[in-house]
């Protein structure tokens, strides 16, 4: 019994000793940074396999390079578990990195470890969602409910005599589900012939949307307008109706505005989409910040970033504006 | 199931028999039974609408990808393994499809047995891993779960493929255009020939499931699958190599995994890297519900086609009726536990026997005569 009790002590005080270790080797290295010296910043991010996060991975390391003095750390890949981002920000505190950016994947489970961040006053800049804690340096993002506003009032535009609309939803507990859902229904009110006929959710994904729009069409609906919260599912939708010989008569509106092959701002340009709206990665902004805070600049505490149209007319421009392939 | 009506004789009064061998004639259909249910909920909500040609084009050929999954998902169930890693392995097919297509521009005919090969790869790592290093199926395929989805990733660097790939006229170029026929939909095989011409992700599956089904009725390698499910022991002492009939049916799944890799990019006409994932539990389900069972030895391809019928239709037919998508999570749910329960003779005779005991109890005289 006793053998077992000093067993386990000596294993607690191994395993105490081990990231205790880590992090005072590791101080010299990382943590001499300071005015005039270099800097080291981590990046977590809440799920490197969505394609507008894999955007963003991409923006932010090309802006951070534009900074001699500054290394981005690889970016640390939470997967969408909250658990494993909290460990990761945990593990970087340790390291004292001398900046921390951080996309929250929800916002509850990640506020105490922002916390510990700011507790050892490594300034934090926080992503698109927001944790409950004034305790960072900025919040950088967009604005979900504004661009399902935009994306209804586009609907607005294009059915000036009214019609039936459908909507396809991202997964129903998203937030930004939530806000783009809201601020679509509230600027298509603006014209009382405007009726949102169906909804569902498609869970972001284009096979589901090709799957529910085709549903849809094989029921009768008649469907003036496709509204869907992502590229993905607008172009799935497009599929769809370009099966059933409908893609003429119905518009497609997406949100997201990637600037990839695959993405909602070429398929604009190719006018299978009627617009789509360019969600800001805030890669450009967010490495501007980091900057300014490593060498004791004022920093705005909120900026929230424009919802920028994307029609045929600019489409092409915006296609080159934002292609960051070469620099992959 | 003939066995179980000559026993009764033994045990039961005769004008039993009858009733028995109408119990088991119901207990070989039963299996069709949620399909018959499933179908007669459509027609009777949604008539004309769900027995439409493009509606059931549709329903099956959202399913064909992982239909075909579901019927090297069986092979190796039959075995009492399991193959988590297919959504992975068709993920990653699906990637290699479209990046052969954009990048290489490799005609259909050349992208088709180059996925197949690259599925029959991974499986044959599925199936060395389980048979010579002696690792579980679950834990063996969990990994590669992991790490097939991994390579798709890096391949193709969290950005998806588009395979409409227009060439310098704005149109699409040849190869891309006949890529389509993969399964974008709108794009059919033998149009003028056949009316509207055949969707190909429908022919696909229909075609792996005859296929297999005769595979494994027909042949002794079929007859091997059986016996090492059945009881592996006792196979290996009549001569089965047991390990290389493993190592088949892996390989298998993963050579159909790959065949399914280009129907899954046409359909989206992309291949996204997450492309795939948690089709491994469509596949187990479809199969399950057509009556395989895990512990091995038991089912059919046949059995297989009808539960991913009834998989696919049914959501069909709640999509067609509106039914909200909280609402539809929870039937689909209830309806794997029924049509699980159907495939159980034992269970179906069970309940008879119980219902005649109290009718027996109830009214002496009427014992029976019910059937």
């Amino acid at each position: 019994m006793r053998l077992r009790t000093l067993a386990s002590l000596a294993a607690l005080v191994l395993a105490g000793a081990v990231p205790a270790g880590c992090a005072s080797t590791a101080s010299p290295t990382t943590g001499g940074g300071g005015s005039g010296g270099h800097f080291v910043v981590a990046y977590s991010q809440s799920n490197n396999a969505e394609p507008y996060r894999a955007q963003l991975n991409i923006q932010l390391q090309y802006f951070m390079k534009k900074y001699k003095d500054v290394t981005l750390l690889p970016i640390a890949d939470a997967k969408q578990s909250s658990a494993t981002q909290v460990s990761q920000v945990q593990q970087f505190v340790q390291r004292k990195v001398n900046a921390l950016i951080v996309s929250p994947n929800e916002p509850a489970p990640l506020t105490a470890a922002v916390k510990q961040a700011c507790q050892a006053k490594i300034p934090v800049v926080i992503l698109d969602r927001s944790v409950n804690t004034d305790c960072y340096s900025a919040f950088i993002g967009g604005d979900n409910y504004v661009a399902g506003k935009k994306a209804g009032e586009l609907a607005v535009k294009l059915l000036p005599n009214g019609g039936t609309v459908g909507e396809l939803q991202g997964i129903l507990s998203d937030q930004p589900q939530i806000d783009r859902d809201r601020g679509f229904r509230d600027a298509v009110k603006a014209n009382p012939k405007i009726r949102i006929s169906v909804h569902r959710e498609a869970k972001w994904l284009k096979d589901d949307a090709t799957r529910i729009t085709g549903q849809w069409l094989a029921q009768g609906q008649h469907l003036d307008l496709v509204y869907a919260q992502n590229d993905p599912m607008a172009l799935g939708a497009y599929l769809a109706a370009s099966s059933a010989g409908k893609e003429k008569s119905m518009k497609f509106i997406g949100t997201d505005g990637l600037a990839i092959p695959d993405g909602g701002i070429r398929a604009v340009q190719q006018g299978q989409l009627a617009g789509t709206f360019i969600y800001p990665t805030c890669a450009k902004q967010a490495a501007e910040t980091v900057n300014a805070l490593l060498h004791h600049r004022k920093v705005a505490k909120k900026t929230t970033l424009d919802i920028v149209a994307v029609t045929p007319d600019n489409a092409a421009q915006m296609y080159r504006d934002n292609d960051f392939s070469k620099f992959r | 199931m003939t066995g179980d009506a000559t026993t009764a004789t033994a045990e039961g009064p005769t004008r039993l028999v009858g009733w028995r061998r109408a119990v088991s004639l119901l207990g070989s259909l039963q299996g069709y039974i949620g399909l018959v249910l499933v179908l007669a909920f459509g027609i009777v909500t949604r008539g004309g609408t769900f027995l439409s040609q493009s509606n059931l084009t549709n329903a099956v050929g959202a399913f064909a990808s992982r239909g075909i999954l579901a019927v090297g998902e069986t092979l190796v169930i039959l075995t009492a393994g399991i193959d988590l890693s297919v959504g992975s392995m068709l993920g990653l097919a699906s990637m290699v499809s479209a990046m052969l297509l954009v990048n290489q521009n490799l005609p259909p005919w050349v992208i088709l047995p180059a996925c197949m090969l690259c599925g029959a790869v991974m499986g044959l790592a599925n199936g060395i891993g389980t048979t010579w290093l002696r690792i579980q199926p679950f834990v063996m395929t969990l990994a590669t779960l992991s790490v097939f989805r991994g390579i798709d990733r890096q391949l193709s660097d969290n950005v998806s493929v588009g395979t409409q790939v227009a060439g310098a006229d704005g149109k699409l170029t040849g190869n891309a255009d006949s890529f389509q026929l993969f399964g974008t939909p709108g794009h059919n095989l033998f149009t003028g020939v056949v009316g509207a011409g055949v969707y190909y992700p429908v022919l696909a599956f229909v075609v792996v499931c005859v296929v297999g089904q005769l595979a494994l009725s027909q042949t002794r390698f079929g007859r091997h699958v059986y016996a090492v499910g059945g009881n592996e022991a006792a196979a290996r002492l009549s001569g089965v190599n047991t390990d290389r009939v493993k190592i088949a049916v892996f390989t298998l799944c993963g050579l159909l995994a790959g065949f399914a890799g280009p129907i899954d990019a046409a359909y989206s006409a992309s291949a996204d890297p997450l492309a795939g994932t948690s089709y491994e539990l469509d596949a187990i389900a479809a199969a399950v519900i057509g009556g395989a069972s895990l512990a091995g030895g038991r089912g059919s391809i046949v059995g297989t086609f009808v539960g991913a019928l009834i998989l696919t239709l049914l959501d069909n037919v709640l999509g067609l009726n509106a039914v909200s998508d909280n609402l539809q999570l929870i039937i689909k749910g209830c309806i794997v536990v029924v049509a699980v329960v159907l495939q159980r003779p034992d269970l179906l005779r069970g309940a008879a026997d119980f219902v005649r005991r109290v009718a027996r109890r109830g009214a002496p005289a009427s014992t029976g005569r019910s059937s």
